[in-house]
């Protein structure tokens, strides 16, 4: 009876389906480890943050259940909210300028040329370093007194005195930006180079000859091709934005004035700074939520609805 | 034979400690790896009982303390940012030391501001240990060279921007002042002082109410705000989250710094050549503050009272004049100040000058103060980077609105 349901109405011969019962259990023994991974680290502390967000749960002292009041209290908390905002506008304007960039980066580097692997590697090379180092080094660049991009800017006759740059919100907004997109970019390029190089040579070259220009090919025939690729790096960049902390905490430690508190860095202060770590467990699940939202949404935006 | 007994259960039960040496685990912040290791060296070298020191950074003290009190792996004795001790009383983790502390013969000579926020609900749950008091200091070879009396000190505000004003004319990138602009920490420790000397105050009713919005606060601020807009401070200070606190004076191209007495041991043993003087903190027209910093000693709720005796004898001879010895000549000043001359004896003189301005030292009292000051986006630091660089008075006054709204409402809630 249980055979007949796993081997579905039309029964293949007896010999063949022992071998895909047997590979079956195989199957799972193979991804046991994989799943008891995911079970410790990601749903069991699930759970617990579900548990916790329940609670008034002091850093030390005792838990007390307080059931929603928690997500009642963030539903008025101006301060989550804003930095919530901040945190989209930031994903929005980096997840531009990333792929952007990652783009014409991997449209340099795709060919057969010499110097293609010295500048693939060059440009790979930021993504290797943490995102803590990355940003100390862009807080001594930026050093009003003895780092590079104040001189840099008066040389530049950009600016007439010296100029601290992290102090007000649009130049250090951007300078994060900018930041982001050297450390980041050569990771995405690696993503839209593989789609890149998938496309069949003689798709490009039978466009030419019908006479398309660059742009038109890039537009009905790479675009389209690399759809998938170009989706996991948009999903990829999208969840890592909205998760932003490392380099808000450490450039600008959320200065000027607050204005570039990420949502995260707010769970984190919530949590580890004023300990109470029932309402930043009530924070990271709304966090959660909506990281799940954007990423079912862009999943059925750009999947290639053929294919089903 | 049967009084022989009786003589010996009476000294078993008088002299516990006597029975058996104890060990006990200590923990320390990393301001204290200086002072604590050779105060425990000390101590355990006299052979009873034992300490077990533990340097923990500064940053994460608090957090690793509740995790490991969580898991039931936390140390018996803590030497604790003082301003913590309410936060740690009101959570119920520590033990209460009012009988300890008032049995000591000296404890009329313990420092008073340590013993104000060690106590909660009446009880002492934290006692006096290592102390750092706010001072002001200035560069005398920039006074000199300013055409300034070398050894005399500002005594209010407007003799602090003369002199400001005067070593800032020296040059490009000579500067008048100092201060760490986006540094909640730095600031209550040496901003705060400047309005209490003039007769303000940030809290009220043991810590139930904040008092942002007074004429002194404005009156300290728009001080610092006159300074950076004359561009006598350098334009990094508006970004400082504090790295730069006491390395900025060291470089040699400031005036003047409000620091803390740490700063003497440190620039006497990094920066020889730097001629410096050390004064107090004034107010606007004279008169004098300080902020009463340092370590309470205190006791894990959970400790098992067998090791009380030991711990008891640590504190006792941290107190003694040998021990506060010890701790004057490793960067920290007396805390019981019938023995501070004699502590700081044949150390430089300007440690007097720290010693005494933490004798009158304040703290303020909050058992939230980790949120409403120290924190990198607390309501006190986001006030005072926006009002010191502000444009306009205007602003000023929206600034230190918002931080009192803020204040209270924080305050609020944690009761």
């Amino acid at each position: 009876m249980s055979d007949g349901i796993v081997a579905g109405a039309d029964a293949p011969p007896p010999k063949k389906r022992r071998r895909r019962r047997h590979s079956q259990w195989t199957g799972l023994i193979y991804v046991l480890p994989a799943l008891a991974l995911v079970t410790v680290f990601f749903i069991v502390p699930l759970c617990m943050t579900v548990w916790m967000s329940l609670h008034k749960w002091p850093l030390m002292g005792l838990p007390r259940f307080i059931g929603l009041d928690n997500y009642e209290r963030l539903l008025f908390d101006k301060s989550f909210w804003s930095s919530l905002w901040f945190t989209v506008q930031y994903t929005v304007v980096v997840t531009i300028a990333l792929l952007g960039f990652a783009m014409a980066l991997a449209l340099i580097v795709q060919g057969q040329g010499r110097a293609v692997s010295a500048y693939r590697t060059i440009y790979f090379l930021p993504v290797v370093t943490g995102f803590a180092s990355a940003a100390l080094l862009w807080v001594w660049l930026s050093n009003v007194d003895t780092g590079l991009f104040s001189p840099l800017a008066q040389d530049l006759g950009l600016t007439e005195g010296r100029v601290n740059i992290l102090a007000n919100f649009t130049p250090a907004f951007w300078s994060v930006i900018v930041m982001v997109v050297w450390k980041m970019a050569g990771f995405f390029m690696v993503i839209l180079m593989s789609g890149l190089q998938s496309i069949p040579a003689d798709y490009q070259e039978a466009a030419r000859i019908d006479g398309a220009k660059w742009l038109q090919r890039f537009r009905y025939i790479t675009m389209p091709l690399i759809r998938k690729p170009f989706a996991l790096a948009l999903i990829l960049c999208v969840s890592g934005s909205m998760l932003a902390f490392d380099q808000f905490y450490i450039i600008l430690s959320g200065g000027p004035q607050n204005k570039t508190v990420t949502a995260v860095y707010k769970i984190f202060n919530e949590s580890f700074v004023s300990f109470r770590l029932g309402y930043g467990a009530a924070l990271s699940m709304v966090l959660l939520v909506i990281l799940l939202v954007l990423s079912v949404l862009q999943l059925t935006l750009l999947s290639d609805r053929k294919d089903k | 034979m049967k009084a022989l007994l009786g003589g010996a259960a009476i000294a078993a039960i008088a002299l516990p400690g006597l029975a058996q040496a104890e060990t006990f685990s200590l923990w320390v912040r990393s301001d204290g790896s200086e002072f604590m290791p050779k105060l425990v060296d000390a101590f355990n070298a006299k052979g009873e009982d034992k300490a077990e020191l533990q340097i923990v950074p500064v940053n994460e003290l608090v957090q690793k303390y509740a995790i490991a009190a969580a898991g039931g792996s936390e140390p018996d004795a803590l030497s604790l940012d003082l301003i913590y001790t309410p936060s740690f009383a009101q959570a119920g983790q520590l033990k209460d030391l009012t009988e300890f502390a008032k049995s000591l013969p000296y404890y009329d000579n313990l420092s008073k501001a340590h013993l104000s926020v060690g106590a909660y609900d009446g009880r002492i749950y934290g006692m006096p240990f290592s102390a750092d008091a706010s001072v002001l200091v200035w560069n005398k070879n920039l006074f000199e060279e300013a055409g300034l009396d070398p050894d005399k000190a500002p005594t209010n505000w407007a003799e602090i921007r003369e002199d400001a004003e005067a070593v800032a004319a020296l040059g490009d990138d000579t500067y008048g002042f100092y201060f760490s602009g986006n540094c909640g920490g730095c600031n209550i420790f040496t901003f705060m002082p400047l309005v209490w000397a003039s007769g303000g105050a940030l809290f009220e009713d043991e810590g139930a109410k904040a008092t942002v919005t007074t004429p002194q606060m404005k009156d300290a601020i728009e001080f610092y705000r006159g300074m950076v807009e004359d561009g006598l401070v350098p334009a990094g200070s508006q970004t400082d989250s504090g790295s730069n606190f006491f390395a900025a004076f060291a470089g040699g191209n400031i005036g003047i710094t409000p620091s803390g007495s740490f700063a003497i041991g440190a620039l006497n043993n990094q920066y020889p050549d730097l001629e410096y003087g050390v004064t107090y903190l004034p107010g606007k027209d004279g008169g004098w503050s300080s902020f009463a910093g340092g370590d309470n000693i205190v006791v894990s709720a959970k400790t098992e009272d067998s090791k009380m005796p030991a711990i008891q004898a640590f504190i006792e001879f941290a107190y003694s004049p040998e021990g506060q010895k010890i701790l004057a000549q490793n960067g920290s000043l007396p805390v019981r100040d019938d023995v501070a001359e004699q502590a700081l004896e044949g150390l430089d003189a300007r440690y007097m000058i720290a010693a005494e301005a933490m004798a009158k030292g304040k703290t303020p009292y909050s058992p939230v103060f980790n949120d409403l000051i120290n924190s990198l986006n607390g309501p006190w630091v986001t006030m005072l980077n926006r009002a010191f660089y502000a444009d306009s008075g205007e602003e000023v006054d929206e600034a230190m609105e918002e931080a009192q709204d803020e204040m209270q409402s924080i305050i609020d809630s944690s009761r």
